[in-house]
């Protein structure tokens, strides 16, 4: 139950090891978007290390209200469209000028109007494959390690999901540099920091019509 | 989210503003005159100057009823508050049957296939003879400008009378009309652009030139609405109606249709270049030696690139600045794109734009932004009372 207990001599925040499953975090349930909307927004100011939304359907304005910056996709589909236009440039110019020119109806061996479907098609190709390559590694997917805490969010509930913060085990801080330890400590001390009671409190305050805590659990466990 | 106590604040028409009215008056009067002096001084060229120009304003006014329409047929929320805007140009279709009676009179200087000395004794024009004659040319022309009328008319009359009752029948009323009309406008432009402008070379044919003028005409409407957007935006007509959601999609429409005139206008050049058939290659020739190379290079770069690459990054797709730069572009390169169509008919050198080929275009200009000052002076600049309007002000666009 407990996640932030604290090593007696120094007073540090780290994971309890006794715990089986440890806590993925608390999860509050919202009656639609616009209450949805309006906790969010207490959530992020809350100022808590990483929380995310869960709906059945995209709705407009959340992802502003979420305060996410905008995905480094298009540039994914720029310059993967970029290659695959060269890539076609380069592959016919090889085969039909450099290495097997052949006189067709009297066409100059370089004959671009021919060539510009296949530099279109493969332009479209390559954008669309790295397109779809790049979101899966963006958004993490698949990650075994997550299931979802309840299916409904795909159908008809609206969530709030406050996580809980990766915390070291007393053995892990024991073999970290004295930096690298003064950076992990930094990094949670700039956050509001995170109790599972009190989260839970926290969502309800916000009006949620139901609060759970949800542990760690993969897809196979 | 109907609940919330939102209200949209009637825009209301466009304030009178006499000064611009009298200021597209003059313009129209004078272009009236100097294309008169223009046709007087050389008639070829003022006769196919006043067919450029005639064709581009008949694009725009057609081409906003298309868009009005397309509207109408898909349900689409997110343009109802951009709608009457593009509806407005429709004020313009009565004047395309006066332009096309000018272009008709004008018809023996610039279509070779109306001197019967000219038919006679060349086999292609003599099999074309039962189409391309003067009597059927009126007749078709004529019915497929007031079929345009009639659903301008219908149309737009609907979605204004929408204004003062408010009733849902008008637009039930135009989800009928909207696909009848397009598909009549499929036949009927792809048929005003083989006769007003693919028979200025009376030998040469491309089933793809309906397209490409549709391309080309679709663009330019796409063009004028957004600048017309932006600047009633900046004139606080549209303040808590059009935010940078709309704009955003506007500048997608835009640069889509940028990318489907570059598509259609590559197919047809590849297709005549590859099959190297000389009856069709010739018009591509008369285009890419001497100096009509550099009006084809412009095409090329100039209508397809820079709008695209202008357009291409979302931040440029919500900036009113960038948009009204690279719409009055458009516009400027769709009346090129009608020089590179009709002029190399009649000047083989090279493009050659002076007064007699502005004279028509303050003319039907002039009259152009009189009427459409008038419509947008007369109705509301909104449709205000148009069912998805408030979703679409605050619904979807948060």
């Amino acid at each position: 139950m407990a996640t932030a207990a604290k090593v007696p001599d120094k007073g540090r925040i780290i994971m309890d090891k006794a715990q089986a499953r440890p806590l993925a975090g608390v999860v509050g349930f919202f009656d639609g978007p616009a209450p949805l909307i309006e906790a969010v927004k207490k959530v992020r100011a809350a100022n808590y290390e990483s929380f995310d939304a869960y709906t059945p359907y995209p709705i407009h304005g959340l992802e502003k209200v979420q305060g996410l910056k905008r995905s480094p996709l298009p540039f994914v589909t720029l310059g993967a469209g970029l290659t695959g236009f060269m890539s076609a440039v380069m592959l016919q110019y090889g085969t039909s000028v450099i290495s097997w020119p052949i006189n067709v109806g009297g066409k100059p061996l370089w004959s671009w109007p021919a060539f510009v479907p296949i530099m279109f098609e493969l332009t479209v190709l390559f954008a669309g494959l790295a397109t779809v390559g790049a979101m899966f590694l963006i958004n993490g997917f698949p990650n075994t390690k997550k299931r979802s805490f309840d299916p409904n969010v795909t159908r008809d509930r609206f969530a709030v999901m406050i996580d809980a913060p990766k915390l070291k085990t007393a053995e892990e801080l024991e073999d970290m540099e004295a930096a690298e330890i003064a950076r992990y400590e930094k990094k949670l001390a700039a956050f509001k920091k995170f109790e599972e009671q009190e989260a839970l409190q926290f969502l309800k305050g916000l009006g949620a019509v139901e609060v759970k805590s949800v542990e760690e659990r993969g897809w196979f466990e | 989210m109907g609940h919330d106590a939102h209200t949209i604040k009637n825009p209301g028409s466009l304030k009178p503003n006499p000064g611009l009215r009298t200021l597209f008056i003059v313009l129209a009067v004078i272009g009236l005159v100097a294309t008169v002096a223009g046709i007087s001084v050389d008639a070829k060229r003022g006769w196919s100057s006043l067919l450029l120009n005639h064709f581009y304003f008949m694009g725009l006014a057609i081409g906003g009823l298309f868009i009005a329409a397309i509207q109408f047929l898909t349900g689409a929320m997110w343009s109802a508050p951009i709608r009457r805007i593009s509806e407005s140009f429709t004020a313009y279709l009565p004047v395309v049957l006066l332009g096309f009676i000018a272009v008709g009179l004008g018809a023996h200087q610039i279509y070779e296939w109306t001197h019967p000395e000219v038919v006679k004794g060349d086999l292609i024009l003599e099999h074309k003879a039962g189409y391309l004659n003067l009597t059927f040319f009126w007749i078709r022309n004529i019915i497929a400008i007031i079929v345009w009328i009639f659903f301008g008319v219908s149309m737009v009359g609907s979605s204004v009378a929408q204004d003062k009752d408010g009733a849902y029948s008008h637009t039930a009323k135009n989800k009928v009309r909207a696909p009848l009309f397009l598909a009549l406008f499929a036949l009927t432009f792809t048929m005003v652009s083989f006769d007003l402008l693919m028979s200025l070379d009376p030998h040469w044919f491309s089933t793809m030139f309906g397209v490409y003028c549709f391309a080309g005409s679709f663009y330019a409407s796409l063009a004028l609405t957004t600048v017309i957007t932006v600047l009633l935006k900046r004139a606080g007509y549209l303040d808590g109606i059009v935010n940078d959601n709309h704009l955003h999609d506007l500048g997608k429409f835009m640069f889509a249709f940028t990318v489907f005139w570059a598509y259609i206008a590559f197919c047809q050049f590849m297709l005549i270049w590859y099959a190297n058939l000389p009856e069709e290659t010739m018009y591509f020739m008369h285009r890419m030696e001497g100096k009509w190379m550099y009006v084809t290079t412009f095409l090329l770069i100039g209508k397809f690139l820079v709008p695209f690459f202008g357009l291409l990054t979302r931040g440029a797709k919500r900036s009113e600045k960038r948009l009204l730069v690279v719409g009055c572009w458009m516009l400027f390169a769709q009346w090129i794109d009608l020089i590179w169509l009709i002029q190399p008919e009649f000047h083989k050198e090279g493009a050659v734009i002076g007064w007699i080929e502005v004279a028509p275009l303050l003319a039907f200009g002039g009259v152009f932004a009189f009427l459409v000052h008038r419509f947008l002076s007369n109705n509301t600049v909104v449709a205000i009372r148009d069912p998805k309007l408030e979703e679409s002000v605050f619904h979807h666009h948060q």
